[in-house]
């Protein structure tokens, strides 16, 4: 690795300022369990470190509209909340597959989004739940759906001077009727070969008013199935609807073969978990 | 380069490294606490796991700047006066270990179970080394080691 500078504000204030003053050469360490493997590898290879962890990034708050999570908050923390596992259940379902226990402990979510990868286990139950991220810079910040934020592999809007500071999900897309599902080759410390999160509001009839089905890991960036989601708005749970829904999600998505699965594999196996995870959904009902 | 100070095993440090260095090269390079192994250098194989302000941490996923100011608990921290840990002798008594490269860090993550739960059930007890990687022994062993150092644990408590 390359010597970089490595300084840790205090306050988030002073944190932004320095990402204004160094824009692309800085680099902000979260977790850094990706990070340091890219700075290992050379391919990042920033002059500064602005480290978050004391930066206030790492507290849970429910405004009227919004629980808001700290991008600071680790995957240990966000398993461990009970408010998140009452309300957005997929979200815990997918803290719990994350890595193994040491890992959990450092990474967090704002960096498991910021990380831009197409299998990351926590984009797809947030984007489910119709998460928008707050972007903060210098200058001012904005706001804008989770869905938004990827531009491709590793690709993001995130600019030069700006940082993640939180993630909002909307209490109105709260669901238990949700189900997240991590297809890869191990239990524990696998990356994923398919990852996908459906979550279902009911209305008072039992008809579903909103869908969501999303995949992570079939194309360059996590990706809703909305014909499939909207042959659901309206209609009452069935499994000949959820097969309908799973054929397709397959139609949707596009993935290639790389060294965890092949195309072939992921299609058969989209329309497979869409359907079994919409089942799943409804389970409990 | 960047000047920190760090509790190991209860004892005060103040090093000095540069920022990219990480608290596996730290402790083992710096400090001498080969305890803690150089496995994968990626955070898969959890050889290196070690407790960061009483979380298990993989050290070479953290940078040694990141641990300025918090306090660090290394396999060398779990004997006490010359005499092992109850986990340790276990894991001896049960032979929980063959080749001994893995050990350590699934000793600190097993610590780490022990302190939250007293009476782990062998499903928590995988899912708590769900990040260390054993390639001779196994794990059944090593599971009931961790069953009987809990009861052990639990009698002298008592």
């Amino acid at each position: 690795m390359k010597p970089a500078e490595f300084l840790s504000p205090t306050t988030l204030n002073d944190a932004l300022e320095l990402k204004h003053k160094h824009g692309a050469a800085a680099r902000v360490i979260a977790g850094g369990t990706d990070l340091i493997l890219r700075m290992r590898a050379q391919v990042l290879t920033p002059s500064l470190l602005i480290d978050l962890q004391h930066a206030a990034l790492n507290n849970i708050k429910v405004s009227d509209k919004y629980l808001e999570v700290g991008a600071s908050l680790t995957i240990s923390e966000v398993l461990q909340n009970t408010r998140i596992e009452d309300l957005f259940p997929a979200i815990h379902m997918a803290c719990r597959k994350f890595a193994g226990p040491p890992i959990r402990n450092r990474a967090t979510i704002g960096g498991n989004i910021v990380n831009a990868s197409p299998a990351a286990d926590l984009v797809s139950p947030l984007i489910a739940y119709d998460a928008e991220i707050v972007l903060k810079s210098a200058n001012g910040e904005r706001t804008m759906p989770l869905v938004t934020f990827f531009t491709g592999a590793g690709k993001t809007l995130l600019k030069d001077d700006e940082i993640l500071t939180q993630i909002r999900l909307p209490l109105s897309a709260a669901s238990t009727n949700a189900y997240f599902i991590k297809l890869a080759q191990r239990n524990s410390m696998a990356i994923s070969q398919l990852n996908l999160t459906t979550r279902l509001n009911l209305n008072r009839q039992g008809l579903i008013e909103t869908a969501r089905i999303v995949l992570g890991s079939v194309a360059a960036v996590p990706m809703r199935a909305m014909a499939a989601e909207a042959m659901l708005v309206g209609e009452k749970s069935s499994e000949d609807l959820f097969y309908a829904a799973a054929a397709q999600a397959r139609q949707e998505v596009k993935p290639i073969s790389d060294i965890r699965a092949s195309r072939e594999y992921r299609l058969q196996m989209t329309q497979v978990l869409v359907r079994r995870a919409l089942l799943e959904s409804i389970a409990n009902v | 380069m960047f000047d920190l100070e760090i509790e190991v095993n209860g004892k005060q440090e103040q090093v000095s490294v540069e920022a990219d260095t990480t608290l596996l090269y730290l402790l083992r390079d710096k400090l001498g606490l080969t305890g803690s192994k150089d496995g994968c250098r990626s955070g898969d194989c959890g050889a290196c796991v070690v407790l960061l302000d009483g979380k298990t941490v993989n050290a070479c996923m953290v940078l040694a700047p990141q641990a300025n100011g918090a306090s660090v608990m290394t396999v060398e921290g779990l004997a006490k006066d010359g005499e092992l840990h109850p986990l340790q002798r276990c894991f001896s008594e049960s032979w929980a270990f063959q080749c001994g490269f893995c050990t350590g860090g699934m000793l600190m993550s097993c610590y780490a179970l022990l302190k939250s739960n007293s009476n782990p059930t062998r499903d928590e007890i995988r899912a708590a080394i769900a990040g260390n990687f054993c390639r001779c022994t196994g794990y059944q062993a090593l599971v009931t080691a961790v069953e009987q150092a809990a009861a052990e644990l639990r009698a002298n408590n008592v």
